[in-house]
């Protein structure tokens, strides 16, 4: 429950940071207001998957099931596990997201075509990234954060910018290549934007990683990730906020020095 | 502008009918621009309701409209432009108006006990409004405005709607919530089958008649489901594929049918199936070799057992990991039909799967099997597993023809060509021939043996056509555990919500059955079986090979 707590926290914690990106329909969507919080300082954390109350400052294994314990909170992104490629190569990340590309893994995906891609090498790698998590048979939030997704594309190609839009499937094992192309198709999305869907586990780990993972797949945020790779600028932002606000959180991601 | 003000019934102003008779740009001038009153209840105020609702059942569910006419949605306040079948009602609000609430989202309850609570509504949010008028819930829908003037949440479009599908919409929604299906009352539910009652099948068809009958007898005999008693219609086949559709849709319009089992639709598959897509009848267990199983799926339809494409794959699969097979070069040997020409492909996907190289695919005209060129063919690129297509006699004349020349290659049947003449191949294809069965008699489980035979003996069913009775069966059983796990409150699409969570769901007699979202076959794979021709029998060469 501790861990659930503190995941909420700086979930919420990270929404909160972006705030000029959010308009004021998170809130009323939330049902209430609530105070914004500060972002909390965390240090390195790891916990047991099954038993959320084992929890250790260091990698280990659970000593009730001994499976390997799983990073929670990070202080300082360097501290998370070498295993991703760009490890060297991240600058310091934003504070206001705890996010750096050396978090993004390289897991093998298709795309809407059926192409096989490698998530972090092919779509984010050195480029300017928007992502979103959808479902394509989500159907209250998801088609209208994909109409805006689509109307930021339009806005980002007539100001000329190079940023590419992933949209990454939180239901892998419904959604197939087949499903992501008509979803979208129907939202007319042009080149330069991929629906990302692959193998449960490895769509698993991506999710975590990006920290859009949950347990009910109609509990999913309308959360955008926004991130420079060449600068290691990262942030989140809420996905149905209006598109010009999405632009500007885009923009200056593809702008940051 | 009162947005109080009870809704008007009495006719729209002029101005209001010439801004809505445009076409779907005019109306968005007309949202953007003009006060645009609804003209709703008018022009079919004569027709029966019925008609009107169904219209607005259309609209809501699809976001089209039967008139044809343009339903676009605009998002937020950059108006963003989508077409209404992206964003439909049913989206968000859901099939029984309660709303589905997603990622912190949550959408209005529009049934109209809800809409029309004679308070003032407070939301979750905090915004109060008074009772919905239908000129109020025109405003919404088009303006996105409550009626106390407030803002609807962003993630509700605004809608440019023509005045009349808009009045169908609206017709509609006071029933959400309370309609029904047809085929089902508190006390009834009307269940259909389809059986060929001519020809050489009509033996059989008595026999699906006769079992259908029996498992929805005795299920009344135990009280029915929740309280409702079952009663089974039968329609029969024609002598072509599209009359026997015209004699389905009107068996299902006349007799009110809620869902159909065990179906024959072996040779019309063509012609039913986009047909129950059409009426939206699900289907479970049809008698067919050929599921179409192919995307977009026909959410309607759940098979029991591989088709031949099903079968043929598990083959590949099978000769893949044989050791003796897989060093071998693969034929296919098919007549030439649209059907076969897709198991050919399909054949090709689990090659690649399976990592072994593109079979030679060899065709001929039906009927025309030219059996000596076909084996010089086969001899001459030294094919030693050859998966075969036709029927058993053409299987039969090419294994002759290699025979002469004592040339045994492997071959693979798929049980539909299958019959005991089979047992009258060469001797020298002792051991190389093998066939591929859907299920087999090690799936039958003793209870399940014993419940069936229970059925069939209280009820003297028939004792040939045990095949044909089995899969009726099943699918009978099936449909009577969907209908008990989607609960008393059942409509098709939550029947058919309900299948797609089944899994490992064992009848019995056939494989375990899984369906899913994308998954329409229950028992997807096949078993391999060699032929003993000295002791004339089966004789199991695999496990279940499963295709997931």
């Amino acid at each position: 429950m501790l861990t659930k707590a503190i995941i909420v926290a700086l979930v919420f914690g990270l929404v909160s940071a972006a705030a000029p990106a959010i308009d004021s329909s998170l809130l009323s969507a939330r049902g209430q207001k609530k105070p914004r919080q500060k972002v909390q300082r965390q240090v390195a954390r790891y916990a047991c998957p099954m038993h959320p109350d084992i929890t250790s400052t260091k990698q280990g294994k659970c000593p009730k099931c001994g499976m390997r314990l799983r990073l929670v909170t990070v202080k300082d992104p360097v501290e998370a596990p070498a295993s991703t490629p760009a490890a060297t190569a991240a600058k310091e990340a934003d504070d206001s997201t705890g996010f750096s590309s050396s978090r993004v893994p390289d897991v093998k995906v298709y795309d809407q075509n059926g192409n096989r891609l490698n998530f972090y090498t092919d779509l984010v790698k050195n480029k300017t990234v928007a992502i979103n998590f959808i479902f394509t048979t989500c159907t209250t939030i998801c088609p209208p954060m994909t109409a805006t997704f689509r109307r930021v594309q339009q806005e980002l190609a007539n100001a000329a910018l190079d940023v590419q839009l992933i949209s990454i499937s939180v239901d892998p094992s419904t959604d197939t290549p087949e499903r992501l192309r008509d979803f979208a198709a129907k939202f007319k999305a042009a080149p330069g934007w991929t629906f990302v869907t692959g193998d449960k586990a490895e769509m698993d780990s991506l999710l975590r990683a990006l920290g859009a993972a949950v347990a009910d797949k109609n509990d999913h945020t309308p959360m955008i990730l926004v991130g420079n790779d060449t600068t290691g600028y990262w942030t989140r932002t809420y996905g149905l906020s209006a598109p010009t606000t999405l632009v500007k959180v885009i923009t200056a991601a593809a702008n940051h020095k | 502008m009162n947005f109080l003000q009870p809704g008007t019934k009495d006719g729209p102003s002029l101005r209001s009918r010439t801004l809505f008779t445009g076409l779907g740009f005019f109306l968005v001038l007309a949202f953007f621009v003009g006060p645009g009153r609804g003209t709703h209840g008018i022009a079919r105020a004569q027709e029966p309701l019925a008609q009107r609702e169904r219209r607005g059942k259309q609209i809501y569910v699809q976001g089209t409209a039967p008139s044809g006419k343009e339903i676009l949605a605009y998002l937020g306040e950059s108006s963003i432009e989508v077409p209404g079948s992206a964003m439909p009602c049913a989206n968000c609000h859901g099939l029984d108006g309660l709303g589905k609430p997603e990622g912190g989202v949550i959408p209005t309850n529009v049934t109209w006990e809800a809409l029309t609570k004679p308070y003032a509504v407070p939301h979750a949010n905090g915004r109060q409004h008074p009772p919905y008028t239908e000129r109020g819930l025109e405003l919404a829908i088009t303006r996105g405005t409550d009626p106390a003037g407030n803002k609807l949440l962003n993630v509700m479009p605004r809608y440019a709607i023509e005045a009349e599908d808009l009045g169908d919409l609206i017709a509609y929604l006071k029933l959400l919530g309370k309609e029904r299906d047809p085929g089902i009352t508190e006390s009834k539910i009307l269940v259909g089958t389809v059986v060929p009652a001519r020809g050489a099948l009509a033996d059989m068809g008595q026999a699906v008649k006769a079992v259908t009958t029996a498992f929805f007898a005795e299920l009344n005999s135990q009280g029915g489901i929740y309280n409702r008693q079952f009663e089974v219609k039968y329609a029969e086949t024609a002598d072509t594929p599209t009359a026997t559709r015209t004699n389905v849709e009107r068996f299902i319009k006349e007799q009110q049918i809620f869902a159909l089992t065990g179906a024959f639709i072996a040779g019309s598959e063509k012609e039913m199936i986009p047909l129950l897509a059409r009426q939206e009848v699900p289907l479970i267990g049809p008698l067919t070799l050929y599921p179409q199983i192919d995307f977009p799926l026909n959410r309607q339809v759940f098979y029991l057992l591989s088709g031949v494409d099903g079968q043929v794959q598990a083959m590949i699969h099978f000769a893949a990991k044989k050791p003796e097979f897989r060093t071998q070069h693969l034929a296919i040997v098919f007549p030439h039909t649209e059907i076969n020409l897709r198991v050919v492909e399909a054949v090709k996907e689990q090659g690649k799967k399976d990592g072994v190289s593109a079979p030679q695919a060899y065709d001929y005209a039906p009927g025309h099997f030219d059996v000596a060129e076909t084996v010089k063919q086969l001899r001459y690129h030294n094919s030693q597993v050859v998966v075969f297509l036709g029927g058993t006699e053409d299987a039969l004349s090419l294994m002759t023809e290699a025979d002469k020349s004592r040339w045994y290659p492997n071959v693979l049947l798929a049980s539909a060509s299958g019959g005991r003449e089979i047992f009258g191949a060469p001797v020298g294809f002792d051991g190389k021939l093998f066939f591929s069965f859907p299920t087999s008699p090690a799936d039958q489980s003793p209870d399940g043996l014993k419940q069936f035979q229970a059925l069939a003996e209280k009820y003297k069913l028939p004792t040939h056509h045990l095949a044909a009775q089995i899969s009726a069966y099943c699918a009978a059983k099936i449909l009577a555990e969907a209908l008990k796990r989607a609960g008393k409150d059942v409509s098709r699409e939550k029947l058919i919500q309900t299948l797609e969570g089944f899994y490992e769901y064992p009848t019995g007699l056939t494989p375990a059955i899984t369906y899913g979202p994308n998954r329409r076959v229950g028992a997807m794979g096949a078993y391999i079986v060699s032929v003993d021709l000295k002791e004339k029998q089966f004789v199991p060469a695999s496990g279940w090979i499963s295709l997931n």
